[in-house]
This record gives C-alpha cells, structure tokens and sequence, in this order.
C-alpha cells in the first residue's frame, strides 16, 4: 500500500511538469510567430537594399548577387534627396526640442503650480485628442503660414510640427509629473527654492524617463510626417524626406527599387537605433504613467 | 449682535479679497504656459476657427477674393454631393474592418507575453515588438507599398513563382483604389500598431493584482477562463478608450489613402478626407470654403459616433 502511493506520487507531478512544458513551449511558439510577422518586411527591405539590380527585377526572392553600391549612390549620387534628408534631420531636431521644453514647464505648471483655469486647458488638450485636428486644420495652418511669410520655407514647418505632438507630449508630460509627490516641491520651498528652480534641478531629473517617451514620440511624428509638408512646400530642394520618397516615380533608372529601398533603410534606422539604445528609460517612462494616455 | 454680523461679514470680505489676491498672483504661473499657449493657439485652434469660418463662405483660395457669406449653402451642397456620401461610406467601411484586429490582436499577444516570465526574454519580445511603432506612419505605408507592388512586391512573387497560384496576367491588384486595397491597408495597419497597442494592454494587465489569478488558479479556472473573467473585465475601460479613440484615428487617416491609392475618384480610397485634401489643394481654384464644410461635416459624424459608443459603453453598474 505504502509503496504504492509513493510510487503515484512522483509519476503525477511529472505529468503536471510535462503539461506545464507543453504550454510553456506552445506560448512561446506563438510570440515568436507574431515575431517573425513583424520582422519579416523589415527584413525584406535590407535584403532589397542589398540586391544587385538586375536580380531585384527578375523575380528572384533571394539575390544572386550581394552587394553594397547603393548606399553610397543613394548618399552621393542624388543631389535633391541628400538635400531633403538634411532638411529633415534639422527640421526633427528643432521641433524634438522645442516640443520637448514647452511640454515640460507647461506639464509642469499644470501639475505642481497653482494655475488658475488649468482645468480649462486640460479639456481642450483632451478634447483634441478625440478629433481630427490635424486634417481639418489643415487649410487654417497653410493661411496662417502665408501670412506670417513661413508658406514654402523648410523652417515654416517646424511650428506646425511642434503644434501637432503638443498636445499628446503635455498630457504624457502631466502625467509623468503627477507621479512625483507635492511635498518635494513643498519642502523646495521652504528651502527657498523658487519654481523656475525647483523645476529645472529637483524635478527635471525625476521627469527624465518621461523625456525619452516625449523625444521618441515627437521623433516618429516630425521625421515621418507627410500631409503638411507636402501641402506647405512647393520647392523640391525645399521638402523633406518623406515627401520625397513617396513622390519618386519608382522603377526608373536613378530610382529603382533597391536604391529606393537603401535610401529607405537610410530614413528608418536613426529611429530604430535610437529607441533599442534608449529603450530602458522608454520602457520606464511608458510605466511611470505615460501610458496612462 | 448686529456688531458681530458686521465684524462676519468684514472678515468674509477680507478673505474674499486676499483670494482674489491669491488668483491674481498665481495668474504669473501662466507664464509656463504661454509658450504652449502660443503654438496651440496660433497653429491649433486659429486654423480651426478659420475653418469653421470658411465652412460659411464662398471661398476660392486661388481667385483671391475675400471671402463671401453664404450661410449654410456649402453645407447643402455637401450633404446631398455623392462624393461625400461615398467617401463617408469608404472610411466607415476601412474603420470596421481596422477595428477588430487593433484591438483584439494585441490584447492576445499582450496575454501571452504577460505569462512570460524570464525577464529577460519578456524585454527582448517587447522590444521587437515595439519596433514597427518607431517606423513613421508615411515611411511604413512606403515599405508596404512595395511589399504589395504588383510585379516586383514579394507576396505577388510568391504567389506567382513560388506557389505558381496565379500568372503576371492575373496576379492581385492590392493597390491602387481597388477591391483589395481597403483590407490590404488593414493588414498594413495592424502591422503598425500591433506593438504600440501590446504595450499599452501590457501596462494595464500589470495594474491587476496577482491574488486575483492565484485565487481563479485554487477555484480551479484555467488559463481561458481567467483572462476572459479577470483579464478582460479589469481591462475594460482601457478597451473602451483605446476602441473608441481608435475609432476616430482611423475614420480620418488620410496619408495611406494617398500614398497607397491616389487621386481617382471612383476608388475605394478616395475618402472624405481625401475629398477634402483634393478639392482644398488640387483642383481648380481650390475651393477652400466647400472643402472646410465638408471637413466639418465628416468630423462632426465622426463625433456623433464617437459619442454613441461612449454612450453603448457606459458604466451600467
């Protein structure tokens, strides 16, 4: 009897085991398939932008011949699409910029100051997220930037840029500052802290993580952003990136598709680069309430 | 007693006064606004009024003659213009088609990679995950279009060389406004977003406290019942602004119609927004003043819905 239920014992627990394995296996199966989905057109990009020409056009998944021309010819060879590029890596810069302190001092203000109509403000930042802002003001923006001269000039764009992320970035930016608790602004005071002080050496290094989702965010925004810039600028040497690669009449000689797609791999890496560096204070800025919005 | 009564109310008045002080000089807080202020003003909500303006107006922006009251006449025209009932139908029927799997997808992926429990490896799939959200919106829809290029994209190449299903004669049209381009978007979409949305479920399901799982673990729930009875119930008010906000994205996207479809009008992706964009900016005089109305017009039923689904989710209890 004894040694029979002794005998049970182990054989039920290893059933239980195998079971869990099973499972445990069949989980990540199924993550490492929605994986490979989302690599899978990146990973055709680079093998396009690595492919000889001839090959790319005779139907060949896999190239006959590997080979690393045309990043340089993308780079050197097409005078306006260099152009555009630089357009837009200072165009995302200063908007990263400017949207990231007006968003800091302003989330700051609605959080731990005492603003009158700050409830006001907040529910027209909310209420912009729920309509079409963007598009519709789209016909105002092009008035507004002929009027002030900004209409077809590469600078123009950045204060339409940075009115665009605004709203989202200070909500973020709100919420990340509610993380932090009054009575360290309190106690900054009492010290004798004003609060252009308190904000800039006592909260701003809390608020860092918060940042980094803010740069990200705007990053994507302004250095993909398509409909304005095409809407607002008639110049090609005077466009950005963007516009540019989608309006290149593809297929043809100085354009073909794995040049295209070089120059494609060229616009998408500074993104991924940066966020798989910068993806530890991401990922904790996203939990210190970010994701609240 | 009327001595005290007075003496009240002179206190009242005083403490009424040194709020009103108080508001005042607070009032210099505004000064970390205003830079907000100024952008959101000059670019956000002037164009917007404008438009609202416009929307009333016999407005040609190329002729360059002011402005021209008309009342509700671009209204009228619009509400009975068949472009815009079809443009209207078109992005109802890319939302009801986006919607499902923006939502359900990741919150299935999201479930699975909360059940990881190697740290490290949750880290990796999160971050391969999120990589498609770093990608901008008109950089993805470039990619896409040449993975769904009639000749040279792969899926027609496979198609054709390698399962020999169809011939170049034959072969798919997924671009270009027809049939297949609306799900194709979607497909492309839910691409995009799956990453962005696992993670905002993921932060949701951490928020729930693990007594809860362990207590349908001893009830003797499996791993199906828990998420569809502790899970999902806990997730819901995520759910529902994630759908409804979703929602009003994806009724009002314009960048992919452009760059997936084009300018035709009898295409599936010739929508409202596309109308609008078009008639304000392409074609003849560019009749900004009809085109803001018809703006108004898919906003507003775009808000109507909006509404509604608020109302459809609301807290019953």
């Amino acid at each position: 009897m004894e040694n029979a239920l002794v005998e049970e014992r182990p054989k039920k627990v290893l059933g239980r085991r195998r079971k869990f394995r099973s499972t445990r296996f069949l989980l990540h199966a199924i993550i490492i398939l929605f994986i490979i989905v989302v690599l899978c057109p990146l990973l055709y990009t680079i093998k396009l932008s690595l492919q000889d020409i001839p090959s790319a056009y005779q139907g060949y998944l896999l190239p006959t011949h590997w080979t690393l021309d045309h990043y340089p010819y993308v780079l050197t060879e097409l005078p306006t699409a260099t152009r555009n590029l630089v357009n837009s890596i200072w165009v995302t810069i200063a908007t990263v910029i400017l949207v990231s302190a007006v968003s800091v001092i302003a989330g700051y203000a609605l959080v731990h100051l005492p603003t009158p109509g700050k409830g006001l403000v907040l529910a027209f930042l909310v209420g912009t997220l729920f309509f079409p802002t963007r598009l519709l003001s789209l016909i105002g923006i092009y008035q507004v930037q002929k009027l002030l001269g900004l209409q077809n000039e590469t600078y123009g764009l950045i204060f339409p840029y940075v009115s665009i992320g605004l709203a989202l970035s200070v909500l973020i930016m709100r919420s990340v500052f509610e993380q932090i608790s009054v009575e360290i602004t309190e106690a900054a005071y009492v010290d004798g802290a004003n609060s252009w002080y308190t904000l800039w050496h006592i909260m701003f290094p809390l608020v860092k993580n918060g940042l980094v989702v803010i740069i990200m965010v705007n990053f994507v925004v302004v250095w993909g952003e398509y409909l304005i810039s095409m809407t607002l600028i008639d110049d090609m040497e005077k466009r950005t990136f963007p516009v540019v690669l989608t309006q290149v009449s593809v297929g043809q000689a100085q354009w073909s598709w794995p040049r295209l797609s070089a120059m494609y791999i060229v616009a998408i890496l500074p993104g991924i680069v940066g966020f798989i560096i910068s993806q530890r204070w991401y990922m904790k800025g996203l939990t210190e309430g970010a994701i609240k919005m | 007693m009327a001595a005290t009564a007075s003496r009240l109310q002179e206190l009242q008045a005083t403490r009424r006064r040194r709020e009103r002080l108080t508001t005042l000089k607070n009032s210099i807080n505004w000064l970390y606004l205003l830079p907000f202020v100024i952008f959101f003003v000059l670019w956000q909500a002037y164009p917007l009024f404008r438009v609202a303006y416009l929307s009333f107006t016999d407005y040609w922006y190329i002729r360059g003659d002011p402005p021209v009251f008309i009342g509700l006449e671009n209204f009228a025209n619009a509400l009975v213009d068949p472009v815009v009932h079809d443009g209207l139908l078109r992005a109802t029927i890319f939302t009801v088609m986006f919607l499902p799997g923006c939502i359900l997808l990741p919150l299935a992926v999201a479930a699975m990679v909360d059940r990881v429990t190697q740290g490290r490896l949750a880290t990796f799939y999160r971050i391969i995950l999120l990589i498609p959200a770093m990608i901008p919106g008109p950089m993805v829809f470039v990619m896409w279009r040449t993975i769904y290029n009639y000749q040279i994209g792969p899926i027609n190449e496979i198609l054709v060389n390698i399962l020999g299903w169809y011939s170049f004669g034959n072969a798919p049209q997924w671009l270009g406004g027809g049939t297949l381009t609306l799900p194709a978007m979607v497909v492309m979409e839910n691409w995009w977003g799956l990453g962005y949305h696992t993670m905002f479920f993921l932060a949701g399901m951490a928020t729930i406290p693990r007594d809860l799982y362990d207590a349908a673990k001893v009830d003797g729930a499996n791993e199906w019942n828990t998420f569809w009875r502790v899970t999902v119930p806990r997730l819901r008010p995520m759910l529902l602004v994630m759908t409804v906000l979703r929602f009003g994205t994806a009724m009002a996207v314009i960048d992919e119609y452009l760059i997936l479809g084009g300018l035709v009008r009898n295409t599936s992706t010739y929508t409202w927004t596309v109308y609008m964009w078009h008639l304000a900016f392409q074609l003849g005089d560019w009749a900004q003043g009809y085109a803001a109305a018809i703006g108004w017009i898919g906003a507003a039923a775009m808000l109507v819905i909006v509404a509604f689904l608020f109302w459809l989710f609301r807290n019953r209890d």
